[in-house]
């Protein structure tokens, strides 16, 4: 019968209904480009520097020293890698540095990859702009983030000499060709990252078969924490210790919760707006047929049935806007995924120097379209308690002579 | 309710029933003071000019409003001793209504229009159909089962209404001026389908009316003015 009702004014149950749809599609693109932003954010960022996970010596974050490095062992490695939820273990031995161009030199973070297993495990010459990746793991050469090859005033074929201190003291130091250039997707990464094959970092720094981590990717970096508790049952932890990126990096955590929760206030602004649209027609469709309630009831029909038909009216017209509105949003957000919106000009600039890469790629996370579904659907409860309430201080009577 | 106690002949027993409306200076005593019993199979036709009181006391014997005074007894069962919900499901299960106005939910047909109430009552699907269809029958509107109000004529949605007001198997069926809003020849179709019914399955009939048609047929009138009844006569 609910259903029924709806149809007696189709022009305003569809208007009604389109009005959700449009506030579904603005909120899911308004929250998928948010977590598109951040998720590219995290990902860029933590991808070619930690890990969404990391597992190093005990005490290494607080001061990541490379006399803090530890034995690469791979039965370490086979262990972290059957925890279900890791995808990939990734040694790497990193440590600051002193890089020289022909007469440049900068303060920079040099890190020894494995790059067969970087190219497979994080697709880190999918970065590559200029030049050409490592065809062995041995080969004696480096990749340098865009940025700082430009201050370096270096290009694919020069002469990269780096100086720093070693294992223990030693001196480190030596000369590699640049290969290749790299858009990292972050900008601080872009400033201050060289890589190089792990092999010759080891010898370079002295540091034979040793690593400062062992970077861990994941198949949902939304879900961390299982993930993390259950690498934290085959550690040892008294000599190593595990964290995830949130934990090393709280101030983008911060940053993301903070600037993530003005966008939960646009996203409730919008529902307002559409909840004030649909109370109108709920309260309009109740004022209409108080004459029929009081029929219905002079009939024999309960008014909390009456209740119970009018919530049906409302969840009906709540989510058939719903469920058109989250189809046209993953439609869209599929597209747009598939198709980032390259960012220019000032908004550019703006982004990069929140260290935030211009790129808005959508996230196609699914709580983005059920979070939708779920909170037009208590919108669509609550306010039908407006006219309930008014159906429940009927008087027969009364509404019959309406 | 206390169906136990109801007694078969009297339908309807009403006690020093009386209705004061509270205008915003002076009172109104829409019904003063009314003594009223109905038998089962009367046909039965309250009358009186505009405002004389007739539709309040309906209202009152079918537990729509509340009396300021008074009770009502109907099939045994004081109204003004029952709960809400109480009065709304002895309404179902005992009282068919007829309104001026029809009254039908528009988006039902007239075969689901008649089946409603005894949805309501819980009647299992094919016993229902097979009463609706029996009713639509004697109505003469078989071949209209599938319209909606919206497609009947006034004669033929105030018939449907007829059918409605018999299906739950009611005690007695209250019509609230049920011609008004036809012409002749529907009024008369109309009274001959009640007439019908209450003389060959002895259903019970309380209209409120000052539809000379309606008053020629009733075999008893109640004439009430002021709230007052002043005349109570019953015919052979």
């Amino acid at each position: 019968m609910s259903w029924l009702n709806l149809w007696r004014n189709r022009r305003r149950t569809l208007i009604t209904a389109a009005s959700v749809y449009f506030a579904v599609i603005l909120s899911i693109i308004m929250r998928s480009a948010t977590l598109g932003v951040y998720d590219n954010m995290i990902h860029n960022f933590v991808t070619f520097s930690s890990g969404y996970m990391q597992v190093h010596l005990k005490g290494y974050w607080e001061e990541s020293n490379i006399d803090n490095a530890m034995e690469h062992r791979a039965s370490l490695a086979d262990t972290f890698g059957r925890v279900a939820g890791v995808t990939a273990v990734i040694p790497r031995l990193q440590s600051f540095v002193l890089a020289s161009g022909a007469d440049q030199t900068k303060g920079a973070m040099a890190m020894g990859i494995i790059p067969s297993l970087e190219r497979s495990a994080t697709r880190f010459s999918e970065k590559l702009t200029v030049g050409s990746y490592p065809r062995s793991d041995t080969d004696r050469v480096a990749l340098l983030g865009e940025e700082l090859a430009l201050r370096l005033k270096l290009k694919p074929g020069d002469t990269l000499v780096l100086i720093g201190q070693g294992y223990r003291a030693a001196s480190a130091a030596g000369m590699f060709r640049v290969a290749g250039l790299l858009q990292l997707g972050s900008p601080e990464l872009n400033q201050r990252m060289i890589f190089l094959p792990l092999k010759r970092a080891q010898e370079m720094f002295g540091a034979e078969s040793l690593i400062t981590s062992l970077a861990l990717q994941v198949g949902n970096p939304a879900a961390l924490e299982p993930v993390h508790q259950r690498l934290r049952q085959v550690l040892d932890t008294a000599r190593l210790e595990v964290k995830t990126w949130k934990e090393m990096y709280p101030e983008m955590d911060q940053f993301i919760t903070a600037d993530s929760s003005g966008h939960i206030i646009m996203s409730g602004i919008l529902y307002l707006m559409i909840s004030f649209g649909l109370l109108g027609t709920l309260l309009m469709m109740t004022m209409e047929r108080t004459h029929e309630f009081g029929i219905l009831i002079a009939l024999g029909l309960r008014k909390s049935k009456i209740g119970l038909m009018l919530l049906g009216e409302s969840v009906i017209i709540a989510l058939m806007g719903c469920a058109m509105g989250m189809l046209s949003g993953f439609g869209i957000v599929w597209w747009f995924q598939s198709n980032p919106i390259r960012l220019t000009g000032q908004l550019r600039d703006m982004y990069i120097s929140y260290g935030i890469d211009p790129v808005i790629a959508l996230s196609t996370r699914p709580d983005i379209f059920y979070i939708q579904a779920v909170v037009v659907l208590v919108i669509s409860v609550v306010l039908v308690l407006a006219p309930v309430w008014k159906v429940m201080r009927l008087k027969p009577v009364e509404a019959i002579n309406s | 309710m206390n169906q136990a106690n109801a007694k078969p002949a009297t339908v309807i027993d009403a006690h020093e029933l009386s209705k004061v409306y509270n205008g915003h200076q002076i009172p109104v005593r829409a019904v003063d003071n009314v003594h009223l019993h109905i038998e089962e199979g009367e046909f039965t036709a309250i009358v009186g000019p505009s405002g004389s009181g007739k539709s309040t006391l309906l209202h009152l014997i079918g537990g729509l409003d509340a009396p300021t005074a008074g009770s009502v007894i109907l099939a045994g069962t004081d109204l003004t001793q029952l709960s809400e919900n109480e009065l709304i499901d002895f309404r179902l299960h005992n009282i068919g209504f007829v309104f001026q106005a029809y009254n039908l939910v528009p988006v039902l047909t007239a075969r689901e229009n008649v089946g409603f109430v005894m949805q309501l009552q819980g009647v299992p699907r094919e016993e229902r159909e097979a009463r609706v269809r029996t009713l639509l029958e004697e109505v003469g509107l078989a071949d209209k089962a599938e319209s909606k109000p919206g497609k009947l004529s006034g004669g033929q949605q105030q018939r449907v209404a007829v059918a409605r007001a018999l299906a739950s198997k009611p005690r007695i069926v209250l019509a609230d001026e049920p011609t008004a809003n036809l012409d002749s020849v529907s009024a008369a179709n109309l009274l001959d389908i009640m007439a019908r019914l209450n003389r060959d399955e002895n259903i019970t009939f309380l209209f409120s009316t000052h539809d000379q048609r309606v008053i020629e047929k009733a075999r008893r009138v109640i004439t009430l003015v002021d709230g007052r009844v002043v005349s109570d006569e019953i015919r052979q």
